[in-house]
């Protein structure tokens, strides 16, 4: 696993890193200030927090009201 | 003008939203998924074991156009589907909240009111699409070997036509229902039905858009513009014109009858 860990690049990875981050960050940030969310704001933090990479995209299709 | 500040605010809006961070962000993630995981391939397999001893598993050779159609097929599915869950309240949730009727009880006309949201939704799909693939682009550069910046840009240009369709699709569909659910339905319905229509009767609908992907694969193998890629993108706009006359059409006639 460590051998695996040090063969990757990480100048491919980092990008994707990044962005994963930002789309976390920027749901997160507007979960806390939104009033109302579709269904109870804990769950949508765990959905944000867990769910890689589709957690925040879920956020902003289904959690958000129009 | 007036079908500018409706355009302005649906760009605002849509800023506003976030739809401008998180769908060009999503497609780029889609986009770049594939080249990254084909080229770790060997790693992760190593990785995850289960492979028995002495047993060889000859990896493809992946060129550098095979990758960027991983990409696009990529966008095709899960892409397909950012765009129509993202746009399917544009016009339907605005109806069913009231907004459109504090909007149109203004002399705005129907035609601004329509074009002005496919606009600002077909602007932040074709910005997507370029990040996705440029971030594609530069992924199959570093990993997998050169493509010209030129092929990716057609690339774009031929495969923004066929999501400008499936916009358009959504953007009917919204002027017809009120309800974002059964708009996404039935847009996402509507092109697995008329993939399955081309693929039934190939032979018949040979410039069906469906078939876009598949001439630009060919076009970034030989590297010309096939006479099918033009005429499959001439019938694509075609049909967006139609749908988006229809969609206005059907508009007036459904706020009339209210």
């Amino acid at each position: 696993m460590q051998e695996l860990f040090n063969e990757i690049n990480w100048a491919v990875i980092a990008p994707f890193l990044v962005i994963q981050a930002i789309l976390l960050l920027v749901a997160l940030i507007d979960l806390f200030r939104i009033d109302k969310t579709n269904g109870p704001k804990w769950m949508w933090i765990f959905i944000i927090v867990i769910v890689n990479i589709i957690g925040p995209i879920l956020y902003f299709i289904f959690g958000r009201r129009q | 003008m007036q079908w500018i500040t409706l355009f302005q605010k649906e760009l605002l809006e849509n800023w506003r939203n976030y739809k401008w961070i998180w769908v060009p962000l999503a497609i780029v993630l889609i986009a770049s998924m594939d080249p990254i995981t084909s080229y770790y391939l060997p790693q992760i397999m190593e990785a995850v074991g289960g492979m028995p001893e002495g047993a060889s598993f000859e990896l493809p050779d992946f060129q550098p156009s095979d990758v960027v159609m991983m990409s696009i097929s990529q966008i095709s599915s899960l892409g397909v589907l950012i765009i129509v869950l993202m746009s399917m309240g544009t016009i339907a949730g605005e109806r069913k909240s009231g907004v459109s009727e504090l909007i149109l009880v203004k002399p705005v006309s129907y035609n601004n009111y329509i074009t002005a949201k496919w606009a600002g939704l077909l602007v932040l799909v074709w910005a997507s699409l370029f990040l996705g693939m440029l971030s594609s682009w530069y992924y199959v550069n570093i990993l997998f070997g050169v493509l010209s910046f030129i092929s990716i840009l057609k690339v774009v240009f031929f495969y923004g036509l066929w999501l400008s369709l499936v916009a358009t699709v959504s953007i009917f569909y919204n002027t017809l229902f009120k309800t974002p659910g059964l708009v996404a339905f039935l847009s996402i319905a509507t092109i697995m039905l008329s993939s399955l229509i081309t693929k039934i009767f190939g032979q018949r609908f040979e410039w069906s858009p469906n078939n876009i992907s598949i001439y630009i694969k060919e076009m970034l193998v030989t590297g010309s513009v096939s006479a099918d890629l033009l005429a499959t993108a001439l019938i694509t706009i075609g049909i967006i014109a139609v749908l988006l006359i229809g969609s206005i059409f059907t508009y007036k006639t459904k706020e009339l009858a209210n």
